[in-house]
Formats: C-alpha cells, structure tokens, sequence
C-alpha cells in the first residue's frame, strides 16, 4: 500500500484517509510558495518539488486572474486531461493557508475528489497545530563553515 | 517564507534569481544544473516561450546537505526580465527568503538594470518587504564582453549598489561567479533564518 | 425559466415514493440537473453514485453479462436507482422504502434515451 511521506506529521491520517476514499493517483499538500509539507503517490523526490513549484504556480497565477475579476481568489481549480486530471485546492490552517494537489486517474472522479476534499480541509484545519515558535539560533554558529563545505561538494571544488 | 520543521530537521528556502530580461538568469541556474551532482538537484522546470524568455519562472531545487542537524534545500526561481511581465514577477517573488539580482555589465543595458532594481523595491515594498530586510546580493553578469562594451564592477557599484551589498563580478555562461554568488546569498538566508528564530 | 433537463426529471419525481433525481455525468460524478427534496446531498449522492456505478460496470463486464444496464439498491429507508445511460450521463433516483421502482425505472429508462 502506498504510504503517504509527510514532513509533518499531523497530515498523515488526514492524507491517508482522503486517498483510500478518492483513490487519488497523487496528493500533495504545500505552501502557497510550494514548500512541501506531505505527498502521496509520488516515487521520486525530485517531482514533488517540481509538482509542488508548479501547482502553487498555477494557484497564485489564477489567483491573480481572480481578483482582476473581484473574486478574493478561486477556492479550487480542476484541469482535465484525457486519462488524467488535476484538482487543486485551498485551505486556512492555523499557520496560514495550505494548498492541496491531487492526480486523479479513470478509477477516481472529479466528484469524487470535490467531495472528500472538503472533508480533507475539514481534518487538516482541525489537526494543524499553531506554528511552532522556538526560542535561540537554529543553527550553530560556524553554520558557514558547513555551508561553505555543502556548496564546495555540490560544485565539485 | 522559509519552512523549518524541528521533528523532521529540515530547512527549505526560496532564492530568487531577478534582473532585466537577457541578464543571463536563467543562465545562472543552468550552470549550476550542469554542475550539481544527479542526486544532489531535482529536476529543472523552464516555462518558457518559443524563443526561450522566461515566460513564467524557471525552477532548480537543490540539496545542500545537512547543516547544524538540518536537511537544507534550496529552491532556486528566476523571474522573467520584460517589463511588461510584472505581474508574474510579483507572483514568483512572493515567499522569498533571498534574491540574486542579476545585471547586464553592458554599457547601453544600464538604463534597463537600473529600471529592474527599482521595479523590485517597489515589489517588495508592496508585500511589505523592502531590500533593507530582504537578503539580497548583486551579480554584475557578462563581465567577460569587451571592455568598451560593458561597465566595471566599480562603476556599476556606484550606479546601482546604493547599500553597499555584497557584489560579484561574473560570466554566468562560463560558471564564473556563479558560484560565488550562490554561497553569498545562502550565507545571508541562512544567518537571517537563524537570526529571526533567535528573537 | 427550469432548464429542460430539470423539467424532464419532473417525470421521475411525479412516481410514488421518490424524492429527488438527477442528471450526472458519469466519468466526473458531477451533477448537470437535479430536482431533489431538502435533505439529500446531491453533489456527494452524483460523486459516489458515478464511483459505485463504474465499480458494478467492471463487475458487469468481467462476469460476462454485458453492460451494466440498471443499479438498484435497497436500503432500510429508501432506495437507489441508476441508469447509465449511452451518453455517459447517469440518470439517478432517490425514494423511500415506499418508491415505485418498477414506474420510476421506465421513466429513467425513458430520460436515459434522450437525455443526450
């Protein structure tokens, strides 16, 4: 059974729950800048976070569109392909608002995933805790020498 | 907006590559693509138009490795340089931890960068950021043309680095600077992530 | 002004016993008409009625009795009624214990032919 990959974990059971009732190919669940919070479906990591770049691309660019129309924004946003569509949503947690993607395939249905997506908003807002405040640096002091050593391999220097 | 998770020790930053169209953003990020190792970058998304501008963004994300305990990404944007393409600029630039602003040396593309660095203070502005808090490092890009074709770093420091910001003479085809203008603006990210969790 | 496909679910909705109908489509479980008493979710009653429906169609088809041509289901306070129809748009009805399947499943065959 495909499992859902979650940084946080508080958005397991909800994700968990909302693909074995939609049959969802793919689910994503990120920021609006399209930092990734949880995915489901995806097998390699790297297409998350083009995914994920894209969706919350697509999000904002309508979302421009919307308000050159008066709406505050578009709540959710379907494109239909041949074999497969993509339905993408939004959601106000506690930290602020969340967008959702999902790929669904023949064995799911637009309908389908409308109508569990409002029961997905509805567990995520419930189960997301207040963004965490921590009290001191995050990283250590001589971060740079780590960094500078990072970006020295990663160049191949 | 950086994300940083405690449980899991990850941190994820957004890096905007800006500038007037043709500065050699997107030039930027293919060089850093063609020398990262596979397992160290994701895919590159261009969404381009049929002559290759920048239409919408182009999208690198990169791993750095760990740092103080943190899995550390990098998601690398560029915006598209025309001016009529603010609108998308605005969008791209929205949630940036950090932004290279990348200028054209040449002499007669001083009028356009300048152009670009006050299009993107008035973006900032308007998300209510402005480029005193925003990390942010200058590239004075195409340093390799002519010399009677293009403006020294010096001379390009007095006509558009009023804050003194760190910058970086380069030749973004060739990988020269890139490297260092990618580690400047990390540095910043990261000590400013830091700085704001301190308070 | 009621949309046609509206006035053509008033067929199915004149039967004893049922309480609403619908039009949808079959491939997105969304709905195109309905005429439904309060009380019943149309958008989760089309969503779930296109999934069970292309379920029983599989069903149908690996067993070898052809295309799925009316779903019935019989719950403690009321029934469920599909047609797929040729088109892809799903006829659906909803009534009590008391509904007169056999009278609401000729209207539906009815709608189905010309719901197009």
């Amino acid at each position: 059974m495909r499992r859902t990959r979650a940084v946080e974990a508080w958005t397991v059971e909800p994700l968990d729950r909302f693909v074995g009732e939609t049959g969802a190919r793919l689910t994503l669940l990120m920021t609006p800048a399209g930092q990734v919070l949880a995915q489901q479906g995806f097998t390699r990591a790297v297409d998350v976070m083009a995914s994920a770049a894209l969706g919350a691309a697509i999000f904002s660019s309508t979302g421009a569109i919307a308000r050159m129309l008066g709406e505050r924004e578009f709540r959710a946003l379907n494109h239909q392909g041949r074999h497969y569509g993509v339905f993408l949503g939004a959601l106000d947690a506690s930290r602020g608002k969340l967008l959702v993607l999902v790929v669904y395939g023949p064995d799911s249905s637009l309908g389908l995933v409308q109508l569990f997506f409002e029961d997905l908003a509805e567990q995520l807002v419930v189960a997301a805790p207040e963004p965490e405040v921590r009290h001191g640096p995050i990283l250590a002091a001589d971060f740079e020498r780590e960094l500078d050593e990072s970006l020295a391999s990663l160049f191949g220097r | 907006m950086s994300l940083v998770n405690f449980t899991t020790r990850e941190i994820t930053c957004k890096i905007v590559y800006y500038g007037p169209g043709r500065s050699g953003k997107t030039t930027n990020l293919q060089y850093i693509y063609g020398r990262v190792p596979d397992d160290r970058r994701g895919r590159m998304v261009s969404l381009a138009t049929e002559t290759e501008r920048t239409l919408f963004f182009d999208f690198l994300p990169l791993e750095l490795g760990t740092i103080s305990g943190f899995t550390t990404r990098f998601h690398l944007y560029t915006v598209p340089g025309q001016v009529y393409y603010n609108s998308t600029r605005k969008l791209v630039l929205q949630g940036a931890d950090g932004v290279v602003f990348v200028a054209d040396s040449q002499v007669r593309q001083l009028d356009e960068n300048i152009e670009s660095l006050q299009n993107l203070q008035s973006n900032l502005i308007e998300m209510d950021d402005d480029m005193r808090s925003m990390p942010l490092v200058l590239q004075y890009n195409k340093q390799d043309l002519p010399p009677q074709l293009i403006l020294r770093p010096p001379e390009l420091d007095e006509a558009l680095n009023f804050w003194g910001l760190p910058s970086f003479p380069s030749d973004a085809l060739r990988g020269v600077g890139v490297f260092e203008t990618l580690k400047a603006i990390s540095e910043q990210v990261l000590r400013k992530l830091s700085e704001e969790a301190s308070q | 002004m009621t949309h046609p496909y509206v006035r053509l679910l008033g067929q199915i909705t004149r039967v004893g016993g049922v309480r609403g109908a619908m039009l949808v489509v079959a491939d997105d479980g969304l709905v195109v008409a309905e005429s439904l008493m309060e009380g019943i979710g149309g958008a989760a009653v089309a969503a779930l009625a296109a999934s069970l429906t292309r379920r029983f169609a599989m069903v149908t088809k690996t067993s070898a009795v052809g295309e799925l041509g009316f779903l019935h289901l019989q719950g403690e306070d009321g029934t469920l009624a599909i047609v797929p129809a040729p088109t892809g748009v799903l006829v659906v009805a909803v009534g009590g214990s008391d509904m007169n399947v056999g009278l609401a499943r000729l209207e539906m065959l009815r709608i189905a032919e010309v719901a197009r």
